[in-house]
């Protein structure tokens, strides 16, 4: 039978095609619909739904808000006492005030990176002490500060730490005396990696005996990169013009340079500087090729003769003298990245050399402050505190902000955080811990974890256990026989020792998974997921296996549908609101278990949060001296609450959706 | 006569029983029909009646394919369909369809009664998009439904409404057979009416045949023309409607239809009802000889070996269009 | 039968998987003497191919000539292996045997165990039936607020509230170790709140179901006293879910009972389950993996042999 020939009954009246503009009047209410009005009839089931949809979006744009840092933000070195701001005694931050208004500096500076200066204090009125503190260094770096109080306890004196931010240009630690060369090292980058900017010094003396090269012409110097990490020196200088009479050969550095412009024994000329250095060919330009660009590294040329002969209009004759490379050159400190290694052309008059070298954020220190120590030293010894305090500088210390790895997204967010809110941040609503850090921006910063296991192991979970227990269900029979025996005895494992087993594994392979571009966290959130799938199996097939054997499978079966399309049309859309129920209850038991994990100390690693290892952290704190109750009762509320809302969200759709209780009502 | 449109001949269904043994066999088989066979001709109504558990969904599942059957012959139009592969079902799957018992379960909860009735059509890929919808619409009318309705979903349908969105659906391929499993036992009694009137409005219109199987000998009696009595996986009887009510060959017909009330009370008081004893046997483990036997109430009391040992065969009564299937109302020579 | 090849597969993949990781249970931070290294591998046969290893820790067969070496004695006894419950030396703790480990552990976490689960029971059972009782009432619905929260929040949780109010604010009980009676309540606790809780939304959800039936009902319209009913009546059917929930609460708690443990520093199985992983010790990790899978397979079986007694429709059968 020919494909599109419609019926030939005549049915009907034949004005469908009036009616059908009225049809969407007619429209129904699809079960889904139907399940959305039931939802919200369910009181608490609603205002759970709501709760979460809070708590998801508030735990997404974490990076949005204005909390404190989840990290340690005071590098003290004895651990303080949990605190809890509240009481008004203890330990207070003043947030900064003053919004830094450029995104690149919120990006690098402040928030992220901030060095800690430490002193300790003697004195009645410390308030006092820490403004007038507070205003020298600001005075003498220029940069806003964040105050931390500790108040003498026993014998120990009153301690105070300013925070401030650190900045792109801030020097990075070097080893100089390694290199012999001094120069100024410029940091620039993220935390995630950056580029240092070394500009050296150009050695005086070879710098004068080259300008002496050619009838002591006055010419350009220039720093190429050559192949690899190789720095080059090219010197370019005009020869008159008219040029008659042609070049006999070039004196360089009281030598005749041999026609063929190779210069093996020039290099002679680098001993009068660093070791490092050494000369190597000299090469020519013919004016023609000069045209070209004169940036390209240029490989030896023919004799000079030849040069002499052409016509010339304004020739220039480049000399090129290999410097060595660069990481001998540079810095014994700095660990650069071989494949990033780069030297970037620089400019003669000032006689530096600028040095471009790609490097990962661990490298970065900031030594700015040995020189800042420096002057808040002197800048102490003039100040003259009121009523008698003094002041002493213990420490001046750098550290990293988020030493986590965040995505494009979240770094923006940083970046509208620092333009909204600038170093403004909110106080320790929640207290702190132990190591002086924001619960409740841990509890935030926690949410994200159990965020991101919510979504991994329930996809995880969700493909394999759909698709195993739809397979199951669909083939039925044997397969299906053999195929719920084995969930049997995979649910009578101790899944726990299986899932602490794969997690060991996955610690010995890090670094190998890390080459295939796998996070151990995402495998981490992937194990949870793969041992969650047991009941999603048993479900789906369950739900197949009946729908299997309904009326309407049979009925499309008659109609002659082929299997992809029962599959696809009526299985899928009818599994699916069951699937949609067991999702909802399959989320808390992930996140339980991946606190459970991270509890035992297999699961999320510090520096990162998440609420099982805040909830350790509280346990942790128990003891019989003091009660830091905040510790334990906060990231409880929040784990607590989350999961019930998800239990009761999960009944109410099981309610609203259970296709058992619709249609004959 | 014309030649059937459908003719089954022995037709037999066996679905394996219990977990399967250690050499791959089933342990038993349960013979749900057991050597069924009828014709159905064009335009004409053949009910199936018996008990639950007699077989008739069965065997209507296997003539329309759903359940492919053990052995036998289903032929439409001379055309052998037993052991045909799907893509050779294809084409009769648009001249046999199938109305479903429960109007409940037989439509997809998930779906507009738009798509499900455009479903066979888009199936068999017929007409295009704008023509299916009219075409849905236009179905809805012809079974009675208002066709601004098909945006609705099947929950928003009162039974017998949806068993007329199933008609419809059974219709949107125009078949010339309809297989009707029970269409209207599911439904309130004054809902049945209007269903049977409107089968048979739709069977004069489009000259369909029904094979229509109830439990309902009322409805069996006003629909069909033909009417096959079915008993433990077997026709026992056969024959014109009017013929099989008036006079019932089979002790099992008889006994069936004495179970019809008589709205006369007095002589539904004096009638002679046949109470049949015990229970049907099990499909798994069928009587020998006639299956009837064990509760034949004709046998009295002293069954004859015949009854017991041969099974009997479906012979065509002399001077009648019927068949049955008994040693004793209707007997054979022994071979 | 199942139970065999389920065991059968734990030991093996188990075997497998815990040999392919790299780095052997004696990498320590310092470098050994190869000499001695050899030695430590020949003791636990490190140095034998893996088939070998795996038939050796399999048993019964000996495949060792040496054994008297390994297990002192006169070397008259061989080394069994799994299949005669003897799971090998520990790595780690050099002196002992993962069976005497265990044996060690062992009761401890069972007593733990039982210890939770009375309370898990005595809890969700009498609070289930009071709830369901007093249905509607203030009672009911703090007792269902309790339970939501206790399914919700993690045990660990409830742990560290438990040390606060009953250690800290109130010095009833001790804070953590092992030894007699009161040892055990906190941590017992915190393990079966959680079970509790589900119990007691189980009973009372049962316990309604049965009391609106017809046999209740009669029950009551016999005379008999609502104390009869409830007991001798409505408990027996009503209870039946939380029978059925008693497989997986147990083995819950069997796993669960690795957080308490090192919450309430209980030497139990758990925490030398969560040490030996790290530490790599292989055999005492196996054997405590495969003593669970057996607690846990033979739990599940019991509590289905005692759902078939209690309810007679069920058949062993078709579970």
């Amino acid at each position: 039978m020919a494909k599109n020939e419609p019926g030939h009954w005549q049915l009907g009246s034949g004005n469908m095609e009036k009616i059908l503009s009225e049809v969407a009047a007619h429209k129904g209410e699809s079960l889904w619909q139907d399940a959305w009005r039931r939802l919200r009839r369910n009181k608490a089931a609603f205002y759970s739904l709501i709760f979460l949809i809070l708590f998801a979006v508030t735990s997404f744009i974490a990076p949005l808000l204005p909390i404190a840092s989840p990290m340690a933000l005071t590098l003290q070195e004895e651990p303080q006492p949990p605190s809890w701001p509240w009481d008004g005694t203890q330990l207070e931050t003043q947030p900064g005030s003053q919004a830094t208004s450029s995104l690149g500096a919120v990006l690098n500076n402040g928030w992220r990176h901030r060095s800690t200066i430490t002193f300790n204090t003697e004195g009645d009125n410390l308030d006092t002490v820490a403004t007038e503190l507070s205003d020298m260094i600001e005075e003498v770096t220029g940069r806003t500060t964040a105050i931390n109080r500790v108040a003498s306890k026993g014998d120990k004196p009153a301690q105070l730490f300013f925070g401030i931010p650190n900045e792109a240009d801030d020097t990075p630690r070097t080893d100089w005396e390694k290199t012999g060369n001094e120069g100024k090292v410029t940091f620039f980058g993220t935390s995630a990696g950056g580029w240092l900017v070394l500009d050296l010094p150009v050695d005086e003396a070879l710098f004068n005996s080259w300008s002496t090269v050619v009838d002591k012409r006055k010419g350009n110097f220039y720093l190429v990169p050559i192949e690899g990490n190789q720095a080059g020196l090219r010197y370019e200088f005009d020869l008159p013009h008219p040029f008659e009479g042609g070049v006999k050969g070039i004196t360089f550095n009281g030598r005749n340079l041999p026609a063929d412009g190779k210069l093996a024994d020039l290099s002679v000329a680098a001993e009068a500087s660093d070791d490092a250095v050494d000369v190597a060919p000299l090469t020519w330009d013919s004016p023609e090729e000069d045209a070209a660009g004169e940036a390209a590294p240029v490989a030896p040329k023919g004799p000079i003769a030849s040069l002499a002969e052409a016509p010339l209009e304004s020739p220039t004759i480049h000399l090129l003298v290999q410097l060595g490379e660069t990481k001998n050159v540079l810095l014994d400190g700095f660990d650069l990245r071989d494949d990033t290694t780069v030297i970037s052309q620089g400019d003669s008059r000032d006689k530096v050399l600028f040095f471009r070298a790609n490097t990962t954020a661990k490298e970065f220190q900031g030594t700015f402050h040995q020189d800042l120590k420096r002057q808040l030293d002197s800048a102490l010894a003039s100040l003259s505190l009121a009523d008698g305090a003094t002041a002493t500088l213990i420490e001046v210390e750098s550290e990293n902000g988020y030493d986590w790895d965040m995505n494009g997204i979240s770094h923006l967010m940083i970046n509208v955080r620092g333009k909204v809110f600038g170093l403004w941040q909110t106080g320790n609503w929640m207290g702190t811990d132990s190591k002086g850090r924001d619960i409740f921006s841990r509890i935030i910063w926690g949410s994200r974890t159990s965020l991101m296991v919510a979504f991994w192991a329930t996809l995880t979970s969700l493909l394999i256990g759909v698709t195993y227990g739809a397979f199951s269900g669909y083939k039925g029979g044997k397969v299906d026989n053999a195929m719920m025996r084995f969930v049997d005895i995979l649910y009578s494992l101790p899944f726990i020792f299986v899932v602490i087993f794969l997690i060991t594994l996955t610690n010995e392979y890090k670094t190998e998974l890390d080459e295939f571009g796998l996070d151990r966290e995402v495998i981490f959130y992937l194990v949870i997921g793969a041992i969650y799938w047991l009941t999603m199996a048993r479900v789906v097939r369950g739900q197949v296996l009946s729908l299997k054997n309904a009326e309407f499978i049979e009925a499309a079966r008659v109609l002659g549908a082929s299997t992809k399309r029962i599959l696809f049309v009526h299985l899928v859309p009818n599994v699916l609101s069951i699937v949609i129920v067991y999702l909802t209850l399959t989320i808390p038991a992930v996140m339980l278990f991946e606190a459970f994990l991270s509890f035992l100390g297999m699961g999320i690693e510090p520096p990162k949060v998440s609420w099982g290892t805040l909830a350790v952290d509280g346990t942790e704190a128990i003891n019989p001296l003091k009660i830091f109750w905040w510790l334990v009762f906060f990231p409880a509320m929040a784990m607590g609450s989350t999961l019930l809302a998800l239990n009761i969200l999960g009944d109410g759709l099981r309610d609203a959706l259970d296709p058992k209780l619709r249609g004959k009502d | 006569m014309s030649a059937p449109l459908l003719e089954v001949k022995d037709l037999h269904k066996h679905f394996p029983i219990g977990s399967t043994g250690f050499r791959g066999l089933p342990k038993s088989y349960l013979h749900a029909v057991d050597g069924v066979s009828f014709n159905l001709h064009k335009g004409e109504t053949l009910g199936l009646v018996g008990e639950s558990g007699c077989g008739k969904s069965t065997t209507a599942r296997a003539v329309i394919g759903l359940h492919p059957a053990t052995s036998g012959s289903i032929k439409y139009e001379g055309k052998e369909l037993v052991g045909g592969s799907t893509s050779d079902w294809m084409p009769y799957r648009r001249k046999m369809q199938m109305i479903f018992q429960d109007p409940y379960a037989s439509l997809d909860p998930r779906q507009t009664v738009g798509s499900i009735l455009a479903e066979p059509l888009k199936v068999h890929k017929m007409g295009r998009p704008n023509w299916r919808k009219t075409r849905t619409m236009e179905l809805l009318e012809a079974v009675g439904l208002n066709p601004r309705h098909i945006h609705r979903y099947p929950h928003e349908f009162s039974g017998g409404q949806r068993q007329r969105i199933g008609i419809a659906r059974a219709l949107a391929l125009e078949p010339d057979v309809i297989i009707c499993d029970e269409p209207v036992s599911a439904l309130d009694v004054s809902i049945q009416a209007q269903v049977i009137n409107l089968l048979q409005e739709l069977q004069e219109r489009f000259d369909l045949a029904y094979l229509f199987i109830a439990h309902d000998l009322a409805v069996v009696r006003h629909i069909c023309k033909r009417v096959a009595v079915m008993y433990l996986g077997r026709i026992v009887e056969i024959a014109d409607r009017d013929d099989l009510f008036a006079d019932p060959q089979h002790p099992y017909t008889r006994s069936l239809l004495s179970a019809i009330p008589h709205p006369d009370p007095v002589f539904e008081r004096s009638r002679e009802r046949i109470v049949l004893q015990g229970d049907v046997p099990s499909p798994l483990d069928p009587p020998s000889g006639c299956s009837f036997h064990p509760r034949c109430p004709e046998i009295d009391g002293v069954p004859k070996d015949r009854c017991k040992t041969e099974q009997p065969k479906l012979v065509a009564v002399a001077g009648e269009s019927r068949e049955t299937s008994c040693h004793l109302t209707c007997p054979v020579p022994a071979r | 039968m199942w139970f065999a090849v389920t065991l059968f597969c734990v030991v093996t993949i188990s075997f497998f998987m815990m040999r392919s990781v790299r780095g052997g249970p004696f990498d320590g931070e310092r470098t050994l003497d190869p000499a001695i290294e050899r030695n430590i591998e020949a003791r636990y046969h490190l140095d034998w191919p893996l088939p070998k290893q795996y038939f050796q820790y399999v048993g019964p067969f000996n495949l060792d000539e040496h054994r008297a070496e390994i297990f002192g004695g006169d070397g008259s006894k061989v080394f069994g292996g799994v299949t005669m419950l003897e799971f090998g030396p520990s790595f780690k703790y050099k002196d002992f045997t993962v069976d005497q480990i265990i044996s060690q552990s062992l009761p401890i976490s069972a007593l733990l165990g039982m210890v939770a689960m009375m309370w898990a029971l005595a809890l969700g059972v009498s609070a289930g039936i009071a709830s369901a009782l007093k249905r509607g009432s203030r009672l009911d619905l703090a007792m269902r607020l309790a339970a939501t929260g206790g399914i919700a929040l993690p045990n660990f949780v409830i742990a560290g509230f438990l040390i606060i109010f009953f250690v800290f604010m109130i010095p009833l009980l001790p804070v953590a170790g092992w030894g007699s009676v009161k040892y055990m309540l906190l941590p017992g606790f915190a393990l079966g709140a959680p079970y509790a809780a589900y119990i007691a939304r189980l009973t009372r959800t049962g316990m309604l179901e049965v009391l609106s039936q017809d046999h209740i009902r009669t029950a009551h319209a016999k005379g008999l006293a609502p104390k009869t009913v409830i007991m001798r009546h409505a408990l027996k059917g009503g209870l039946l879910p939380v029978v059925s929930y008693l497989g997986p609460a147990i083995a819950g708690v069997l796993t669960g009972s690795l957080v308490i443990e090192k919450i309430f520093k209980i030497p139990g199985l758990g925490t030398h389950f969560i040490n030996s992983a790290l530490n790599r010790d292989y055999t005492l990790a196996m054997g405590v993996t495969i003593l669970f899978t057996v607690l846990i397979y033979s739990m599940n079986t019991i509590v289905d042999l005692a759902y078939t007694m209690l309810d007679p429709r069920i058949d062993l059968e078709e579970m």
